[in-house]
């Protein structure tokens, strides 16, 4: 009778390819992804992600459902729509982007784990990029997913056809999409800046929620006082002003468009943003890797 | 051989703290120990070598890729295992071991089998699918130097790989390290611990005060075989006898430790105890151990 046999290979050296650089931030892309979703990790990771993805998709499934129900009625009226959706969700996103830099940055420093990046070949810049690019992909496809859900259940219910719908709809794909990455990027820049002058995730979190808060009603109570240039430092009402601008809608007025500035103003003010978080980040990260 | 390692004139400062002055080293391949006090200058090396603190003065480089401008290329080659913590505890050390040989550009499933060579090799293959904040300090040491080598790279660098452990983990961690050779691995050992340098290096660079003290093959530095002596009558009468036929004699505690420039200390031993007719106690050889050298080096450098 043939038994088992444990053979013991001894080291192996490596002599397949080397993917360098690239190989390296496509791990760190990928282990990102993995972290903020909590995949790989313990079951407690994946709750708080799980939620927030959730809520983000309930009402866009709730809305479709309602939507089957009213068509029976033979009209479909349009109620919570994609840029009354984005208002909707301005604060998960707030939350989701704070618990995602959290996750990507905070423990690599916590841990020491920036001491293995450091024996890798991997430049500062590439270390944010990874990061950044998980920190981008996942934050996108939580706001984005839900006006996927909107757009093909409408298509679906649609008295004209599923496809005629997404034909006659094809704008909202571009402008959801661009919409988002101007959440994405007001929401997160500040988040990452905040995450890397942080050892503690709850905190970090805590501390970026209320500065965010502070700053938002700050922003409302003295510009509703008489001064409206005060407006331009809330920077929620920048993005729902773009997000307005690009997808050709008017949900609320709001306090940079009442502070006098342009659409594109906001935007600038949104690239701006970008470039010095993206040099703050890089600044802390210069000496460590 | 190509040395894997070549400074010449390094200088680093942190501010006002000179920590590396006019550092001029070129150590071949094989095991490596680097050692010094705390604060001589073990990890601000490691870590310019490793291109993550910039020289102020002075070249280097490592594989014969100068640093800072091939930094990537010497980081493609190498591995490090830090002195403190770098694990992720909520992370399994598979799942670890894979993320840190893509890191080092290993494909995926590369990686996956490398990961899974090495957690064997280093004693983890049972604990792979643990999360490493349960591990044990020992388990964590060999965790840390599992990533170092997970990439396979040409030379890996530890800094005090046995700091934490007990004997027995000790043991098995200075096991490993002598292994590397086998592996193809070179690596520089960084430790203040001199027997562990003594038990796993053919190499030492002794640094003390951000200088070099001495750099050179174990076997130069601490080969010179003494005896050690202790007698049953008077010392000092045996001692005058081994002084006037020329040796150098010290002593140690209860006994003398003779040394003899260019003959057999055990012969010369001999002959004087059987011309003094004095009885032996105890007689052995007593090794100059890297420790001695340290500290007669370092009293000459006016640190010790």
């Amino acid at each position: 009778m043939p038994e088992g046999v444990v053979y013991d290979l001894g080291y192996r050296p490596h002599e397949g390819e080397r993917l360098g650089r690239a190989g390296a931030v496509r791990a760190l892309y990928r282990d990102g992804v993995r972290r903020v979703l909590g995949i790989r990790r313990k079951a407690r990771r994946k709750i708080l992600p799980g939620l927030l993805i959730g809520i983000s998709v309930i009402p866009a499934l709730f809305v479709v459902a309602l939507d089957v129900f009213i068509s029976d009625f033979g009209e479909i009226p349009s109620f919570f729509d994609h840029p009354d959706y984005f208002d909707f969700m301005g604060n998960f996103i707030l939350i989701f982007c704070a618990l995602a830099a959290g996750e990507l940055l905070i423990p690599d420093r916590r841990y020491g784990t920036i001491a293995v990046y450091a024996s890798r070949p991997l430049r500062a810049a590439d270390y944010v990029g990874g990061r950044a690019a998980a920190m981008a992909a996942v934050v996108f496809g939580f706001v984005w997913l839900p006006h996927v859900v909107l757009l093909v259940g409408k298509a679906w219910t649609s008295s004209d056809g599923f496809g005629s719908y997404l034909t006659g709809h094809l704008d909202l794909v571009w402008q959801t999409a661009a919409a988002t990455v101007v959440y994405l990027v007001i929401y997160a820049a500040p988040a990452f800046v905040v995450a890397v002058y942080s050892t503690r995730q709850a905190l970090a979190m805590f501390l970026y929620l209320v500065a965010f808060y502070t700053v938002f009603a700050t922003a409302h109570a003295v510009s509703e006082a008489g001064y409206p240039a005060a407006g331009l430092i809330s920077l929620p009402d920048h993005a729902g002003y773009v997000k307005d601008w690009i997808m050709g809608s008017d949900t609320q007025e709001w306090l940079a468009e009442a502070a006098g500035l342009p659409a594109y103003g906001s935007l600038l003010l949104l690239a701006g943003l970008t470039v010095l978080a993206a040099w703050v980040v890089l600044r802390r990260y210069r000496s460590e890797l | 051989m190509a040395p894997i390692v070549v400074t010449r004139g390094l200088h680093f400062a942190y501010g006002d703290i000179v920590a590396l002055s006019g550092v001029d080293l070129e150590v071949p391949e094989g095991r490596i120990g680097l050692v010094g006090a705390n604060g001589a200058g073990k990890t601000t090396l490691l870590r310019i070598l490793l291109g993550i603190l910039p020289a102020a003065q002075g070249r280097v480089e490592v594989l014969g890729n100068p640093v800072p401008e091939r930094t990537l290329a010497v980081r493609s080659l190498v591995g490090y295992m830090p002195e403190g913590q770098c694990l992720p505890p909520d992370q399994t050390a598979s799942d670890f071991l894979i993320y840190a040989a893509e890191l080092g550009g290993l494909p995926l499933r590369a990686a996956r089998q490398r990961a899974s060579d090495v957690l064997t090799i280093v004693g983890l293959h049972e604990e792979r699918f643990r999360p490493m904040g349960g591990f044990s300090t020992g388990m964590q040491q060999r965790a840390k130097l599992a990533q170092a080598i997970v990439h396979d790279p040409r030379l890996v660098m530890l800094d005090e790989p046995t700091a934490g452990l007990d004997p027995e983990g000790r043991e098995e961690m200075l096991d490993l390290i002598t292994r590397l050779d086998d592996f193809g691995i070179n690596a520089i050992v960084s430790s203040h611990v001199l027997p562990d340098i003594e038990r796993t290096c053919s190499w030492v660079v002794m640094l003390d005060g951000g200088k070099v003290l001495r750099s050179g093959p174990l076997t130069e530095l601490s080969s010179a075989e003494n005896v050690r002596l202790e007698v049953l009558d008077d010392h000092d009468r045996v001692a005058a006898a081994l002084a006037a036929a020329g040796a150098e004699v010290t002593a140690d505690g209860a006994g003398l430790l003779v040394a003899l420039e260019g003959g057999d200390p055990f012969a010369l031993v001999r002959d004087v105890l059987a011309d003094t007719g004095a009885g032996i106690r105890r007689m052995g050889p007593r090794r100059t151990t890297l420790e001695d050298v340290y500290l007669a080096e370092g009293e000459g450098a006016g640190h010790a």
